[in-house]
Formats: C-alpha cells, sequence, structure tokens
C-alpha cells in the first residue's frame, strides 16, 4: 500500500491543513502530488481519514484524496 | 534629511525589516510554491507566515484570505472592476485618493454609476446618513478611504459597513493612510474588502500590498496566469488567495512586510498612533500661531483624525513651499497628492498643500525645526 495523500486546494491550504493537524497531534507533511497538474498535497502516514474530516471541518479546501502510484 | 513623506511611504524601515528582505534574497531563492524541492517550499513557508501575520493582525477570517498585491491602487482595482458591472452603481466619498476615484470614473465610461457621499468632519452620524441617502436599489458597492491622506479626516467605516450590510451591499475600505496606525478590525467592522499598502504605516518594502477578503471566489480576474495549481484546468482558480495571485510573488518584499507587520505589533499600533498624533497636533498648534500659515481642518482629534497635516504658506505655490523645505533637508509632499477630491472638498485645488505625516521615528526636535524653518520661508 502506497502512501496516502490528501489532495488540498493550494499551497497555502496545504500549509494552514498542516499547522491544524499537528495541533491535533496528527502528523503530515506538504507534498506535491505526483503527476503533472501541480497539485499540492498532505502526506499524513496515520490517521488519515480523521485527518481528512478535521481539515474539511476547519475549512481547508480538499479536493481529493490519492497516493503514490494511484488514485484511491 | 528630515523626513516628512511618510504618508507616501514610511522611511526608514525598521532595522528587522531590511535584515528581512536581505535574508529572503539569500534563503529564500526559490520560486514560492511553485516546485516540491527544499527551497521553494521553504520560500513557500515564509510567504504562509506573512499571510498569518496580516490575517491575525487585521483579524481575517484566515490566511487564505490574503493575498499580496503590488500595492493599494492594485487590490483596489482588484475589488472595484473584478465586482462593478454596467448598470451598477457606487458610493464612494468626497475625499478620495485616484486609487479610487481613478478606477470610478473608468467604469462610469462603461456604464457603472457613482454617487459621491460628503464627509463631515467631527460628525460621524452626518457623514453615515450621507451615504444613507446616497444608496440607490442597484448599489452594488460602497468603496472608500478610512482616512484622507491629505486632511488625515477619518471616516467612521465600521458604521458605514453596518450601514452597507443592513441594504445587503458590501463595503471596501482604502486602509492606504490607515493601516497600521489606525484599528483595523475585520471580525468586528464587518468590512468586505481590505485594500491595503505594504510600505507605508505597516514598514513594509515598496511593491507590497494586500487585499484582504473572504470573498474573493466573487470577483471577476483582472489578470490571470501562473499559479503553481492545478495547471492542467484553462480557467482561473476560483478560490483565495490564488484567484488573485498570478505569476511569481515578491518573495523578499513579503518577507521584509512580515517583518514591518510584527515591527508595528511589538511597538503597538496604539502607542505609534498616540506618538504621530501628539506631533501632529503639537505641529498644528505651533502653526495655527503663525500668521502666514493657512491651515484647513480643525485641530486634529484623535477620534477623527488620522496623523497627517497639510497647510499653506500664504499664497505661496505648494510645491515652492515643499521644493525650499527640501533646500533646508526637509522632505514633504507639495501638491495635489493623487487626490483632487480632497483638495476639492477644502478649496485647496489650485494651491494643492504642503502636507506632513510624522512616523514611529519622527522626533519633537523634527517638528520644531520644521516649524523654525517655516518662519523663515513664511
Amino acid at each position: 500500500m502506497g502512501k496516502p495523500l490528501i489532495i488540498v486546494g493550494s499551497v497555502t491550504y496545504a500549509i494552514k491543513g498542516r499547522n491544524i493537524l499537528a495541533r491535533m497531534g496528527i502528523r503530515s507533511y506538504v507534498e506535491r502530488v505526483p503527476g503533472g497538474n501541480c497539485q499540492t498535497c498532505l502526506y499524513v502516514p496515520e490517521h488519515t481519514d480523521e485527518a481528512e474530516d478535521i481539515l474539511l471541518r476547519y475549512g481547508v479546501r480538499v479536493t481529493g484524496r490519492t497516493e503514490r502510484g494511484g488514485t484511491l | 534629511m528630515i523626513y516628512l513623506d511618510n504618508a507616501a511611504t514610511t522611511y526608514p524601515k525598521p532595522e528587522p525589516v531590511r535584515r528581512a528582505v536581505a535574508a529572503a534574497l539569500q534563503q529564500y531563492g526559490a520560486n514560492p510554491g511553485r516546485a516540491g524541492h527544499d527551497m521553494s517550499m521553504a520560500a513557500a513557508e515564509e510567504i504562509y507566515r506573512c499571510r498569518t501575520a496580516a490575517a491575525e493582525f487585521f483579524r481575517a477570517p484566515g490566511p487564505e484570505c490574503v493575498a499580496f498585491t503590488l500595492n493599494c491602487t492594485h487590490a483596489l482595482n482588484y475589488v472595484l472592476k473584478g465586482l462593478l458591472k454596467p448598470g451598477d452603481h457606487a458610493v464612494t466619498s468626497c475625499l478620495e485618493h485616484n486609487a479610487v476615484a481613478r478606477p470610478l470614473y473608468a467604469l462610469s465610461k462603461g456604464g457603472v454609476e457613482v454617487t459621491e457621499a460628503r464627509v463631515f468632519p467631527g460628525d460621524n452620524d452626518a457623514t453615515v446618513d450621507s451615504f444613507r441617502r446616497a444608496i440607490r436599489p442597484n448599489t452594488r458597492l460602497i468603496v472608500c478611504t478610512h482616512a484622507s491622506n491629505v486632511w488625515g479626516i477619518r471616516l467612521p467605516v465600521e458604521r458605514i459597513a453596518a450601514l452597507g450590510h443592513e441594504y445587503r451591499i458590501p463595503i471596501a475600505v482604502d486602509c492606504a493612510q490607515s493601516a497600521g496606525v489606525l484599528p483595523v478590525d475585520m471580525a468586528d467592522s464587518g468590512i468586505d474588502y481590505l485594500c491595503i499598502a505594504g510600505h507605508k504605516g505597516l514598514y513594509g518594502p515598496m511593491g507590497t500590498g494586500l487585499l484582504i477578503t473572504a470573498q474573493g471566489g466573487g470577483l471577476a480576474t483582472l489578470v490571470e496566469g501562473g499559479t503553481g495549481t492545478n495547471s492542467a484546468e484553462p480557467e482561473q482558480p476560483l478560490s483565495m488567495p490564488d484567484r488573485m495571485e498570478s505569476g511569481t510573488q515578491n518573495m523578499p518584499g513579503i518577507a521584509g512586510l512580515r517583518a514591518g507587520i510584527e515591527f508595528v505589533r511589538s511597538h503597538g499600533a496604539d502607542r505609534i498612533f498616540r506618538h504621530e498624533i501628539g506631533l501632529v497636533q503639537e505641529l498644528y498648534r505651533r502653526l495655527a500661531a503663525m500668521k502666514s500659515i493657512r491651515l484647513y481642518t480643525e485641530e486634529p482629534d484623535p477620534r477623527y483624525f488620522a496623523p497627517v497635516l497639510s497647510f499653506n504658506v500664504g499664497d505661496l505655490p505648494s510645491e515652492e513651499v515643499g521644493r525650499k523645505l527640501n533646500g533646508y533637508g526637509i522632505a514633504v509632499r507639495a501638491g495635489l497628492h493623487c487626490a483632487p477630491a480632497a483638495h476639492r472638498f477644502c478649496g485647496t485645488l489650485r494651491q494643492g498643500a504642503v502636507r506632513i505625516c510624522p512616523s514611529v521615528f519622527t522626533r519633537r526636535e523634527e517638528i520644531g525645526r520644521l516649524v523654525q524653518v517655516l518662519s523663515a520661508i513664511g
């Protein structure tokens, strides 16, 4: 299984999301999405579903999920 | 040099601002957020820190509401031309800078109607009533200055925002002269679009400005281009801040702006205001005692004025006075200050005026020297 990635609207939202998750004790990393469409994502190694819920609750624009090697 | 032209841009910039610009050139040399490599991401983080600092300083809903612009004029153009369409009506004030007046004039050629509401210095009830009477069924926007860049006259923008919201009309505020000096609280005031100069009261470098809004997605764009996001899509992103930030950002400027905001925060905007308005009040009293000096407003009351004061020396052309002061090593701004409406308001459209604006660095002795030189000139 690949690394779970949460795709967000922009690098601004990615950094905002990472900071929110850090406050909740969830580790995440700002990365570029594999592929050629210039998207930014958060690599969230653990609690990915919970992290996505938190991001949505805090108004972070989540535009999708993927993992390295394929779309979920 | 005694620099009293801080309403145009503040000088000197604080040491932390100069250091931040230099550090950015060295440490954040990559295009912010455009690539995944470490330096690009570090630059993006620095820009995000500035967004956060600005959002907290002006109590915006979040850092994503902060878009960087070239200056306040740029931000105002984004709002005015992004919102107003033929058949719409806009209400503005009689004290506007050309940053508002000229875009509105251009829009009026295309069918946008504009009404100027009269401002009553020292009488906020009358000013708000004037705005109320200007509203029409097709009013789409209220846009006004927070403080006149010529006379320092403050507008009760919080009350005007509340008035606009009664009629479901958004308000854009030109905070060029007020940001960093007067309280600007987006959460409390309900202001919809804050347009801000980064290089004046926030002590950032020139070439920095801010548009702060939670409603950027509703603005048509004036500039489209690369944002580093969703590049395969032909349409400009809808969401802030990308919608308003095409092309490479002014990374060193933005790093300097963050340092400027932190400088103002650490000194306290209220303390800076008290210092500057105190100097302006003292200058006013001393000028009022000089026969040759013409003043055009009441003594600046902190409730109704920002720390800007303009005057004339008898019938001397204002530019001539500016030139003479320059000969004594005193830097001021003379002429119309890009605000003919404000000069029309006080009857100085022909002569212009000499404008004085202190900064946090201005000392009492410097004001004393100005008065001394004016005595010699007058």
